[in-house]
């Protein structure tokens, strides 16, 4: 067994029994806190399948949990007010809503990926940065002038979507649900990036020359991976609406996009597994500094550039003893 | 006189004032060994990116297989059997050797949105690549990393990633450069081997390797095709041996 395999075995005992560890030692808030965490990793690893795999470095991934959370947001508005258009009636069946609604939350986000993704790659570089912001930032004022759905003041959920089999305003229930989420998301997404696909990307995201002197339509595919990023962006952000079960458009604001980066560069960037880490040490921090001061920037600041300084690879590659890339 | 595979019709490119390809034309004979050379900043890699795709020329014509391939992205160039490697090489550094020759080989297929099984189980691909990886004497390094090869393995393995999809035409912009006297032997018997199987246009620093490998040999100064001819013909070219091979006429 290496020791990769043995980190996320650990990993996932941990967290299946983490649950019951709450409980019993009595801090079930605890449980919204890793539910939060488990949201934000996948968040997190969808941005570094961009940043890590397909290099490409997007500064408005916050724009696609946004899209995410605020189609659920939207779709419970509707729900509530029963003036659903006939065509999602299948919405109305309160204790199966979900299995409408994640879907296109998730939907909603990848079509707005493909349609600004196809946009943003006409550029390259430090254009490309710019551009992916700049997009989020458009829609970040779009939804704050949306007065129809809470503008500035966001949105509340009456409560969270209706799944079969399991209940999500169960916070338990909720959790085992996130996790689930996200162990599928590493699974397809360790997949995929060993398929052909994957290696084809890996190979654009290297050397974009080689690769379309050698006959790929780079663009093509980096297209796909921004739709899929997204997409799973989306899914992050129907789970988070589900989770605070409110939408604001803070969601979609650029720090949101930054916080995930740095999560991403955290834990190791093009790992897939380490910016879950990130994730889980970059919110533990902000609640642990939190308790102290409200003033947790300025030490979370330091902190980081330390974690950086000293895990220049990121934290991930770091507990696993590994230093090659794409591990 | 055997057809011509690449046809390079009064073809110009300039950066800023600078005419880089300067009514240039060219034909390369299938089968062929192609030579070019000239100068320093003659514009041959100017030339070559343009083949390629990778630069879009001003004016003129790039005729390939009959077909106008002058406004084809480069990677449809690609898929129609137009291979290159770099003055500089460019290989998949982060890539594994064996990722490497296996996504050239990929990429000619074409067709690669499968985004679930291992890219190593794709249809007859292992044989291929075990195959390829013999082939480029590069079999004991298969799950190196590209980047901690030697530079004659890294241009070995360039070399390789352009052969394997079997191009109708190959162009190696100066492919012994920095390679010591013993790549380039090993190198120049690669491309011999290779000679009869495929078209090869090759840009070549060294006068030796041009001599003894080249069918025919085109000379650039300028921008602009001076002269072509067989070794014998440009040896003899006095216009040649006055603009470039620096002797008195
Ligand atoms: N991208 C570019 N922008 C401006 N000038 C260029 C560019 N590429 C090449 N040149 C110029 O064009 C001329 C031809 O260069 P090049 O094709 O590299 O020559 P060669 O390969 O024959 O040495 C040189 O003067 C070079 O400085
Ligand atoms: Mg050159």
């Amino acid at each position: 067994m290496t020791r990769k395999q043995l980190f996320l075995l650990l990993a996932a005992i941990f967290l299946t029994l983490l649950p019951a560890a709450a409980h019993l030692s009595g801090n079930p808030y605890l449980l919204s806190l890793a539910s939060r965490i488990l949201i934000y990793g996948l968040a997190a690893a969808s941005l570094d399948l961009l940043l890590g795999y397909g290099a490409m470095i997007s500064l408005g991934h916050a724009a696609y949990v946004g899209i995410g959370a605020y189609a659920v947001g939207i779709l419970h508005l509707h729900l509530g007010a029963g003036d659903l258009p006939p065509a999602l009636a299948l919405l109305a069946d309160s204790t199966a809503s979900g299995l409408a609604i994640l879907p296109l939350a998730v939907l909603a986000a990848s079509l707005a990926a493909l349609v600004i993704g196809a946009l943003c790659l006409r550029t390259t570089g430090m254009h490309f940065i710019m551009i992916t912001l700049a997009f989020a930032q458009m829609l970040y004022y779009f939804f704050i002038s949306l007065e129809a759905y809470g503008g500035d003041d966001g949105l509340s959920l009456m409560s969270r979507s209706g799944l079969p089999l399991v209940n999500l305003d169960n916070d338990t229930h909720f959790y085992y649900f996130c996790l689930f989420c996200l162990v599928l998301f590493l699974y397809l997404a360790s997949r995929l990036v060993h398929s052909r696909f994957g290696l084809i990307l890996r190979g654009a995201g290297d050397n974009e020359r080689r690769a379309r002197g050698l006959g790929v339509n780079t663009g093509r595919y980096r297209l796909a991976l921004f739709t899929i990023a997204g997409g799973s962006a989306g899914l992050a952000g129907a789970l988070l609406a589900n989770h605070s079960e409110f939408v604001s458009p803070g969601l979609l604001n650029w720090t949101l996009s930054g916080e995930l980066m740095v999560m991403v560069l955290l834990g190791g960037i093009g790992t897939l597994f380490g910016p879950v880490v990130g994730a889980a040490v970059y919110l533990l921090l902000e609640e642990g500094l939190n308790m102290y001061t409200e003033h947790w920037m300025a030490y979370m600041g330091p902190l980081l550039v330390l974690a950086v300084l000293f895990a220049r690879n990121g934290l991930f590659p770091l507990l696993i003893s590994e230093r090659r890339r794409h591990g | 006189m055997a057809e011509a595979l690449l046809e390079v019709i009064g073809l110009n490119k300039s950066f800023g004032a600078l005419l880089a390809t300067n009514d240039l034309s060219l034909t390369v004979r299938q089968g062929e060994v192609h030579a070019l050379i000239g100068p320093n900043g003659a514009g041959k890699t100017t030339l070559v990116n343009q083949l390629s795709g990778d630069l879009a020329a001003d004016s003129g014509r790039i005729i390939f297989r009959g077909q106008d391939v002058t406004r084809l992205p480069a990677h449809r160039r690609a898929r129609l059997g137009i291979a290159r490697s770099f003055q500089i090489t460019h290989i998949f550094e982060n890539l594994t050797v064996a990722e490497n020759l296996g996504l050239a080989l990929l990429a000619g297929h074409g067709g690669n949105f499968h985004f679930f099984r291992h890219w190593r189980r794709a249809p007859r691909l292992e044989e291929q690549l075990t195959e390829a990886l013999t082939r480029f004497d590069l079999l004991q390094h298969r799950d190196q990393p590209a980047a901690s090869l030697s530079h004659g393995e890294k241009r070995q393995l360039e070399v390789g990633m352009a052969l394997v999809v079997d191009p109708q035409l190959l162009i190696l912009d100066e492919p012994m450069a920095g390679l010591g006297s013993g790549g380039t032997v090993e190198l120049t018997r690669i491309i011999r081997r290779l000679k009869g199987q495929l078209t090869i246009l090759l840009v070549e620093h060294d006068m030796d390797v041009v001599f003894s490998l080249a069918d025919r040999i085109t000379v650039l100064v300028y921008g602009h095709d001076i002269a072509t001819g067989t070794p014998a013909e440009i040896r003899g070219n006095a216009l040649v041996r006055q603009a470039y091979l620096g002797e008195e006429g």
